[in-house]
């Protein structure tokens, strides 16, 4: 939706998943969009680097979220929100039904 | 002209912004470095934030930092005189939602500085310490106000504009 505006699409991906998810790390994102780790990799770093995103380590994972000091956050999500409303609503439902309760070590499904 | 392995912070961030501005470069200290000036060096940072207010090219930061005998390392820029680093944060220059216009300018050995006022210092060490509970920031930010004066009600307005008014009443007597 704002390839134009953002010069790649996995740009938008990266921001849409944390608009929807909060949080996520590169392993999580690239194979949601099927889209190659580096690639992705490379613009949560883009964006972390412009202020926008921000990250901590957890364990050996790098989770990344927005950064709530980013002066421009609230109009970014804004366009974000906007852009996601046009979004399939297959991929709606995926990125927003995901599992965020505790789940117990060995639990069987 | 002082070398730079003995500068200060204040000294070398002035030397920098100095020859950057010639360049049509426009930065201004932020961060922890302007923590350090503004506490009396009670709190020590060797990075240096000079945020690149009006986002120029980083191919032109990097040639300009090259004449000044500063190597790019990753996202720093590093002398092989001095322990102290520099980085360019990506602008604009605010904290949280709101622009910073007040900057102060001062006269050093080596050059102008330019630097966010220290109630501003006060707003940025805040802003770490109540989106992420960063205490060290709280004490930074307890450091600038013992040392400096600051605007305590500019910046319960700004903690209230962030929705953190209870959050600055909570520690409010801290900085007074």
């Amino acid at each position: 939706m704002l390839l134009p505006l953002l010069g790649s699409e996995n740009s938008e991906r990266v921001l849409i998943f944390l608009l929807k998810r909060e949080e996520g790390y590169a392993r999580e994102i690239a194979p949601f969009f099927e889209a190659s780790l580096y690639a992705i990799q490379k613009q949560l770093d883009k964006f972390e680097q412009g202020g926008i995103l921000v990250s901590r380590k957890v364990g050996r994972t790098r989770l990344y979220m927005f950064n709530p000091r980013y002066p421009f956050l609230i109009e970014l999500k804004a366009l974000l929100e906007k852009a996601y409303s046009f979004y399939p609503e297959e991929v709606r439902e995926d990125l927003e039904m995901n599992r965020r309760r505790p789940r117990k070590k060995d639990k069987p499904l | 002209m002082k070398e730079i392995a003995d500068m200060t912070e204040m000294e070398l961030s002035a030397y920098v912004q100095s020859h950057l501005r010639k360049q049509g470069i426009e930065v201004v200290l932020s961060g922890g470095g302007a923590v350090t000036i503004y506490s009396e060096n009670r709190y020590i940072s060797k990075g240096l934030d000079l945020v690149n207010i009006y986002a120029v090219n980083r191919r032109k930061i990097r040639a300009a930092m090259n004449e000044l005998g500063f190597q790019e390392d990753g996202r720093y820029f590093r002398h092989p005189e001095t322990e102290l680093f520099i980085e360019f944060p990506a602008g604009p220059l605010a904290i949280g939602g709101e622009a910073i216009s007040n900057i102060v300018e001062k006269e050093v050995r080596t050059g102008i500085l330019r630097i966010i006022s220290p109630t501003d210092c006060v707003k940025d060490r805040l802003a770490a310490y109540y989106h992420w509970g960063d205490q060290q920031c709280l004490v930074q930010a307890e450091y600038v106000a013992q040392a400096q004066e600051i605007d305590l009600q500019e910046v319960e307005r700004w903690s209230e504009r962030e929705g953190m008014l209870i959050k600055f009443q909570n520690i409010k007597e801290r900085l007074g």
